[in-house]
């Protein structure tokens, strides 16, 4: 599995996507000229742009590789030879997995490190009231490569059920949207507002609720941005929840590859 | 070759042709049609998913963009209803997204009370803003100052001030309410409230803003001296303004945003333009 890793590593790096990250991280230089027009909150601003700018590269990249890593692999018909090697495809999957996981965590690295010279740039321009708490932002950044890992996992399972190009995409693109919504509806339907709903309707909701992923308990953005303090507990029960969606979704992706016909 | 030549040439010609007056026509379009269609806090909520705060700082950027404008026509003398409603619909959705964005707040504080005279959706903006920040000293300050001045209460001011004052450990603010509770010194409070926030701002809108503002109250400080001195050598009030420059106490005033000043039955100085620009006829700001 080690050299599972190692091929789809460079592979990624082969592909060009790494300088494609650097050539979309050249918007942070654009961030303490942007952070300026904030009235009142320069420093809150450039934290704001910078984390938004990591998430949505990690998006894409979620997205994108891994929506298309197995896809292209199947295409190129490079998996026929992969399999025919004494590997299981669980562990080919899991390679790949891995591959893409590590990929991040380097790419979290960079751009971690863009940001932390963004904001200390902006802050030195114009001192917040607060002092930023550099240790929330890493934690932030560290969220959200779990919640972005958890969204490759989820491209992965959408590639084990289909070899178009469009449903590991598109899916992918419509549990991010929905996963980062089903807290709020789940609220709502718990909320006084949600009295007028039917009771099919609030259970269908409910079970969606615990269905799909969960992707505002990984979002640190406000506490980042303004230096509140986060729940240790809380956060521990979210590295939990990570562990057990991802091993959960990427297990049931590797049982339908292993038992995929591949012509 | 020589098709994709011609082509590229002379859609090239064309686009430059086209493109003064397509950037003319996109900048002259009216507010509510250049920020397009902003949906319901509700549903950006659900869409912006992990970029909730970057959505409402665009949000309160689109709104400062359009004042910056406005007040560069009006430094043109090109007179523009500004477009109230839209701006504090697009506050308050930029609150609900991200309730500690503090340019919203503060934004809405310099305009909703002061231009558009909804003290009352203002308070209720830094009473929301206050649940939040509950470390910030800015939001009591404003909403102190909004009793006492716009509204005169100053036991709420004073309420205000001193939850200001220990947040930021002025004392100074804990006894503003307590200095300025005469009428008389009411005009002396903006002031000095206008000169605090003015210094500190380094948003050229807004300063301008401040500074229109602060021109206006300095020409009301002008004449309730020269009022004052008229009561003082006649034992009465002055009649009108003009009576106060016929008695060579005062050069004619000239109020910024275009009114005329004028003196109430009372004594009290006024003007025309209500210190804010013209508004559209019939327009609201929103309301949460």
């Amino acid at each position: 599995m080690t050299s599972m890793i190692s091929v789809t590593l460079k592979g990624i790096f082969r592909d060009r996507v790494f300088q494609g990250i650097l050539m979309t991280a050249l918007i942070f230089l654009l961030i303490p000229t942007v952070s300026l027009l904030s009235m009142r909150q320069v420093t809150e601003l450039s934290i704001t742009l910078a984390l938004s700018l990591n998430s949505l590269i990690f998006l894409l990249l979620s997205v994108f590789l891994g929506g298309t890593m197995l896809w292209k692999d199947i295409e190129r018909r490079y998996s026929y030879g992969v399999l025919g090697l004494p590997m299981t495809r669980s562990s080919y999957l899991a390679g790949k997995f891995a591959g893409v996981a590590l990929f991040f965590l380097l790419t979290a690295i960079v751009l971690g490190a863009a940001t932390f010279v963004v904001v200390f740039f902006a802050s030195s321009l114009y001192p917040p009231e607060r002092p930023v708490q550099w240790e929330i932002i890493a934690l932030c950044l560290f969220f959200d490569v779990m919640k972005y890992v958890l969204l490759v996992a989820i491209a992965f399972l959408f590639s084990t059920l289909s070899t178009s190009f469009f449903l590991p995409v598109f899916g992918t693109i419509a549990i991010f949207l929905a996963g980062g919504a089903t807290q709020q509806v789940y609220d709502y339907i718990h909320s006084t507002a949600g009295d007028t709903l039917t009771p099919l309707v609030k259970q269908a909701a409910s079970g969606l609720y615990y269905l799909l992923p969960n992707f505002s308990a990984f979002d640190l953005k406000v506490n980042a941005i303004y230096g509140l303090s986060t729940s240790f507990s809380g956060l521990l029960l979210t590295i939990g929840y990570f562990l057990l969606y991802t091993t959960f979704i990427l297990s049931l992706a590797a049982l339908i590859f292993s038992r995929r016909e591949m012509r | 070759m020589r098709t994709p030549l011609l082509l590229t040439t002379s859609s090239l010609l064309f686009y430059l042709l086209l493109i003064g007056p397509f950037a003319g026509y996109l900048q002259n379009r009216p507010f509510i049609e250049r920020i397009g269609y902003v949906p319901s806090f509700k549903v950006l909520k659900l869409v912006a998913a992990d970029h909730k705060e970057v959505t409402a700082s665009f949000l309160v950027m689109k709104v400062l963009m359009y004042f910056g404008g406005l007040i560069e026509l009006t430094q043109n003398e090109v007179a523009v209803a500004p477009d109230y409603p839209a701006m504090s619909r697009l506050i308050h959705n930029a609150v609900e997204l991200d309730p500690y964005n503090m340019d919203a707040y503060y934004f809405a504080q310099a305009i909703l009370s002061w231009d558009v005279g909804r003290v009352d959706l203002a308070n209720k903006l830094l009473d929301h803003g206050m649940q939040y920040r509950t470390w910030d000293w800015q939001l009591p300050y404003f909403a102190g100052f909004n009793h006492a001045y716009f509204l005169k209460d100053y036991a709420t001011a004073s309420r205000y001030y001193q939850r200001a004052g220990e947040l930021s450990g002025f004392d100074l603010y804990k006894n503003l309410a307590g200095r300025y509770m005469q009428e008389a010194g009411r005009t002396e409070l903006a002031i000095r409230y206008l000169s605090t926030l003015e210094q500190g701002e380094k948003n050229l809108a807004i300063k301008k803003s401040y500074q229109l503002r602060l021109i206006a109250f300095q020409e009301v400080q002008r004449i309730e001296v020269a009022r004052d001195e008229y009561q003082k050598k006649f034992g009465r009030l002055p009649a009108s303004i003009d009576q106060l420059v016929q008695e060579g106490l005062l050069t004619p005033p000239v109020d910024p945003y275009g009114g005329n000043f004028y003196l109430q039955p009372d004594g009290k100085v006024a003007t025309t333009s209500k210190f804010a620009f013209a508004t559209k006829e019939g327009s609201e700001p929103a309301q949460k």
